[in-house]
């Protein structure tokens, strides 16, 4: 379990893996799985206008 | 459990009756309407066809019941409520005429003195998101005003929680021209109406006076009419210090409302949907609230959405009857909205 570092909502660590990405449930901010242990996220990179050019 | 609905041909009047006849607990015994006597409620509300076999009866023949709901206008029920107290049943006044504790403000607001200042104290403010406790066992409880609904809701947790950045704040609300009621007047004509972004009250509206009642803010009030039949939008400018950041009006929010079935909190991080807007609101009984920390100007931004004939009025108003009958808050009042609408 941790916070989501944007709006403070509990994040549950059961079955996340390193890496992934998915939604907070309060702000729909997209999380990223930093570490298991601890349990850790970060707001996942945005693509950006020029993403892949 | 028998009620009775007074007024009932109003706009409110009509969403009240829709909530009440899909309502597992109640019976309608009796609503009236002087105008429209003898009519059946079918006639008057087409949505409601063939759901009653109802119809308006003069507020003359008016009979006691387990509950009165009084869908009058303004000035139109604090004459009534004596006799209806005196019979032993609960009122639950969806006018004006109880709202506001300081019998000043009725002449300064309304217009008139209050026929009756020794009930204003007893009066129970109707939202139970910050008077339930006494609302289980009032007489007679007062149903908020649709835009002080929302703004109320918005302002409340962070006046009570005391980082507010001071005691003055600028609501700026829009509403759709049911607000306005049945009988608009020329206003409320499509001629008039459609197309609107009217600044109807810049300054001086009366809802200014519960939400400084309640939160013990001043407010500095605009109010808009918009392009829209049904909803509320106030946006709450905080201006004067340092607003809380973002994260910590999640928690205060979160905290506030914790466990409140009909209040929603909204402030996404993308996405079309993702601050408070009435639209998606309609037919509800949620208040959706929604905040934004602007450090830059010394600013915190609050949001309240909510249908007014839902949170801000009906809806409200069977709330009520339900936390004071000691049923389940959400009893009838389970309509999720429509998307897209």
């Amino acid at each position: 379990m941790t916070e989501c570092p944007v709006c403070a909502a509990d994040v549950e660590s059961k079955d996340k893996i390193a890496g992934e990405v998915f939604p907070c449930v309060d702000c729909g901010t997209e999380l990223e799985v930093r570490a298991l242990e601890p349990f850790a996220v970060e707001p996942a990179p945005k693509e950006a206008e020029d993403w892949g050019e | 459990m028998k009620v009775a609905v007074v007024g009932g041909s109003g706009y409110v009047g009509g969403e009240l009756l829709r909530l009440l006849l899909g309502h597992p607990e109640v019976t309608i015994e009796q609503v009236t309407s002087d105008r429209h006597v003898g009519a059946p409620v079918g006639r008057v509300h087409p949505n409601l066809r063939k759901a009653t076999s109802l119809a308006f009866s003069p507020r003359a023949s008016l009979r006691a019941a387990d509950v009165t709901f009084l869908a009058t206008p303004h000035g139109g029920s604090a004459p009534i409520v004596p006799e209806l107290l005196a019979s032993g049943g609960v009122v639950i006044d969806l006018s004006a005429d109880h709202r506001l504790k300081d019998p000043s403000h009725y002449p300064r607001y309304y217009r008139q003195e209050h026929p009756h200042p020794e009930l204003l104290e007893e009066a129970v403010y109707g939202l139970p998101e910050r008077h339930r406790e006494r609302l289980r066992t009032a007489r007679l409880i007062a149903v908020p005003g649709c835009i002080a609904t929302a703004a109320i809701l918005a302002l409340a947790p962070v006046a009570a929680a005391g980082t507010g950045p001071g005691r003055r704040a600028v609501v700026d609300a829009k509403s759709g021209s049911s607000a306005s009621g049945r009988d608009a007047g020329p206003a409320g004509q499509h001629a008039e109406r459609s197309g609107a972004m009217r600044a109807y009250a810049p300054a001086g509206h009366r809802h200014a006076a519960e939400i400084e009642q309640e939160t013990g803010i001043g407010v500095a009030l605009s109010c808009h009419a918009v392009e829209a039949v049904r909803g509320v939008l106030a946006t709450v400018h905080l201006l004067d210090g340092d607003p809380p950041a973002e994260r910590e009006l999640w928690k205060i929010y979160r905290a506030a409302y914790a466990g409140e079935p009909f209040v929603r909190l909204v402030h996404g991080s993308d996405g079309i949907h993702r601050e408070p807007e009435p639209k998606i609101l309609a037919g509800t009984n949620f208040c959706d609230l929604g905040f934004a920390s602007d450090p830059a100007h010394g600013r915190t931004v609050l949001l309240g959405a909510l249908d007014n004939l839902g949170k801000g009025a009906a809806g409200a108003a069977v709330q009520c009857l339900n936390v004071r009958a000691g049923l389940p808050e959400t009893t009838g009042l389970g309509f999720l909205g429509l998307h897209p609408v």
